[in-house]
């Protein structure tokens, strides 16, 4: 529990681990701009987008293992946006038409596909894949077998737009992600901490203290692990006096989960009790002008950096433009 | 000269429940003194209405010149640090550099500074190594030091410990102790507040605290010798005493045993 890594940050050795943590955030910001603005006629710009990534990903020597692991929970988002398209969206060329039809014994077919599905999942690996199998799967039962009487036919359409803008919405999705992934991989909680409060150091005219702000990241980041440790604890005491927290019914659960936020409340209160006496202490008065032991240098790289990004933003608007 | 005058002093979280009941309490510069009681006592609370955390109802508390006052809080600060027991909870820092830094930064003392400052005495506690640690790869004992430093960096000219050693483990508390004595000789103002006597035994004074009341403020030696006022106050004695005691009263201790023994338990 100890070494929970907040952030993911992976230490290396690259232009991008070189660059100011206020350049990597304004250039995500620019950057995400750029690829919301490629229109979904110019939809062909993405593999564009895709190949810019790769080589960014190359050069600043992050592995794509790495953010694909960082894509990995959105598996499931993404096939979900892409069926979607599939099933709904009507415009366009047809490209291809299936007969599906329903009879009680396809069904029945089916819900033995989905059991075997449910049940044997846990022993697949690529758990992804074997989703799309099934679905693949239920599909052609439909459209192929025709047991029994058939009580109704419909048809599953696939059309052009559908297919393509499916992919577009998919392909935002994984660049965006990637970009934010690249971020937090490459950069220190405690750096990406101090370039957020550079960036949003204009919000002071809008009356909200970001130093304040600035400080209560770094000591959420700093309590992070004390109070993982201290979680465990409880857990380890709270077992040893008969309490499983692997197994049990809904209402143990929720008994299980009393018996270890209940403690850690009061522990926590104490502790940021004694915390805002010991900063007091130390002669903190919040809102009062500070100087920072870090401080933030802007480098050529930073310029580049800048200058490359804001690039690649006018030339997707110019892509925007032009169609 | 007294660095730190309290006069009449008195407090109370809930009214008519007095934690300290009429204080008169003079410190002088360069002093070792300990404040020894038992829980309840009301020796922490002293400590926090010295660093102004507590305002007191009554009396007034004067350091190193300046009347303590909501205007003057944080000009004191500047002249007392503070450890306190629980070493996680006064890690202020991601890391030992940032945490060293965190009151400098309040100070707003210029970064170039700041880094000296942070170098010099990361050494002084042999910390130096640390500086890029997270706290929860340090043990207890390595971040009280980092406490110590953080004040050091301050430059404060008093340092009170509020049972900075009682959560360490015996080599930690000694290193602390250490620490102590090293500061102490080097002028700088140490109030110690604790129930354990074998700490006591180092400092120069000892002030007694019973109920929030003063029972004696002596030199150790003198306290240690009065075992009337230390039962009174339920606090243990140091081993070789209690040994002595026994003797005493079996009339089988000698002169020499008796001075053998005193000598064993004022050592320093």
């Amino acid at each position: 529990m100890k070494n929970i890594v907040i952030g993911r940050y992976i230490p290396g050795n690259s232009f991008l681990y070189r660059m100011d943590p206020r350049t990597k955030i304004i250039a995500l910001i620019v950057l995400m701009v750029a690829v919301f603005m490629i229109p979904r006629e110019a939809f062909e710009m993405m593999f564009v987008g895709l190949g810019l990534i790769l080589i960014l990903l190359l050069i600043g020597k992050i592995s794509i293992k790495r953010v694909y692991l960082g894509l990995r929970p959105l598996m499931f988002l993404l096939l979900f946006t892409f069926v979607f398209q599939i099933l709904f969206n009507k415009t366009g060329p047809e490209l291809q038409a299936w007969t599906l039809n329903y009879s009680f014994l396809n069904i029945a077919v089916i819900v033995a596909i989905v059991v075997f599905w449910m049940y044997t999942k846990r022993f697949i690996k690529a758990k992804f894949i074997y989703l799309i199998l099934m679905i693949i799967a239920i599909i052609t039962v439909l459209n192929q077998l025709t047991l029994g009487p058939i009580f109704a036919t419909r048809q599953l359409v696939v059309h052009e737009d559908a297919l393509m803008i499916g992919f577009f919405i998919m392909m935002r999705l994984i660049i965006i992600v990637t970009l934010s992934t690249v971020l937090t991989l490459s950069t220190k909680p405690t750096d990406l901490n101090l370039g957020l409060e550079a960036v949003m150091k204009p919000l002071k005219y809008l009356r909200i203290n970001t130093e304040e702000m600035a400080m209560i990241i770094s000591i959420s980041l700093r309590y992070i692990p004390t109070l993982l440790d201290e979680a465990n604890k409880i857990m380890l005491a709270q077992a040893s006096r008969g309490v499983d927290f692997s197994e049990g019914k809904l209402k143990d659960k929720v008994m299980q989960i009393i018996s270890l936020l209940v403690p850690m409340f009061i522990i926590s209160f104490k502790r940021s009790d004694e915390l805002a006496n010991a900063m007091e202490a130390r002669c903190f008065v919040p809102g009062a002008t500070r100087t920072r032991l870090h401080q933030l240098f802007w480098s050529r790289l930073d310029t580049i950096s800048l200058v490359t990004s804001i690039i690649i933003l006018i030339g997707s608007i110019a892509v925007r433009v032009v169609t | 000269m007294d660095i730190i005058q309290m006069k009449n002093v008195s407090f109370e979280y809930q009214q008519d429940q007095p934690v300290l009941e009429n204080i008169n309490l003079n410190i002088k510069k360069g002093e070792w003194l300990t404040i020894l009681g038992h829980n309840g006592s009301g020796k922490s609370t002293l400590s926090k209405l010295l660093i102004g955390l507590l305002k007191p109802n009554q009396g007034e508390i004067i350091v190193d010149n300046i009347l303590l006052s909501r205007e003057t809080i944080q000009d004191v600060r500047k002249h007392i640090g503070i450890v306190f027991q629980n070493p996680d909870n006064q890690f202020v820092g991601v890391t030992v550099r940032d945490d060293i830094a965190f009151g400098l930064e309040n100070l707003q003392v210029p970064r170039n500074e700041m880094v000296e400052r942070i170098e010099k005495y990361a050494h002084k506690v042999n910390m130096a190594e640390f500086l890029n640690k997270e706290p929860h790869n340090l043990s207890g004992g390595q971040k009280q030091r980092v406490a110590i430093a953080g004040i050091l960096a301050m430059q404060t000219d008093i340092i009170i410990f509020d049972e900075a050693t009682s959560m360490l483990d015996p080599k930690g508390r000694k290193m602390i102790l250490e620490y102590m004595k090293q500061l102490n000789a080097e002028g700088v103002t140490i109030i110690t507040i604790t129930h354990d006597m074998k700490e006591s035994v180092l400092s120069d004074r000892i002030v007694v605290l019973k109920n929030g009341k003063i029972l004696k403020i002596d030199t150790a030696t003198n306290v240690l010798k009065d075992q009337e006022t230390l039962e009174k106050s339920n606090l243990e004695m140091l081993l070789p005493l209690k040994v002595l005691r026994y003797l005493e009263r079996e009339n089988i201790a000698d002169e020499k045993v008796r001075s053998y023994l005193w000598q064993l338990s004022l050592k320093r």
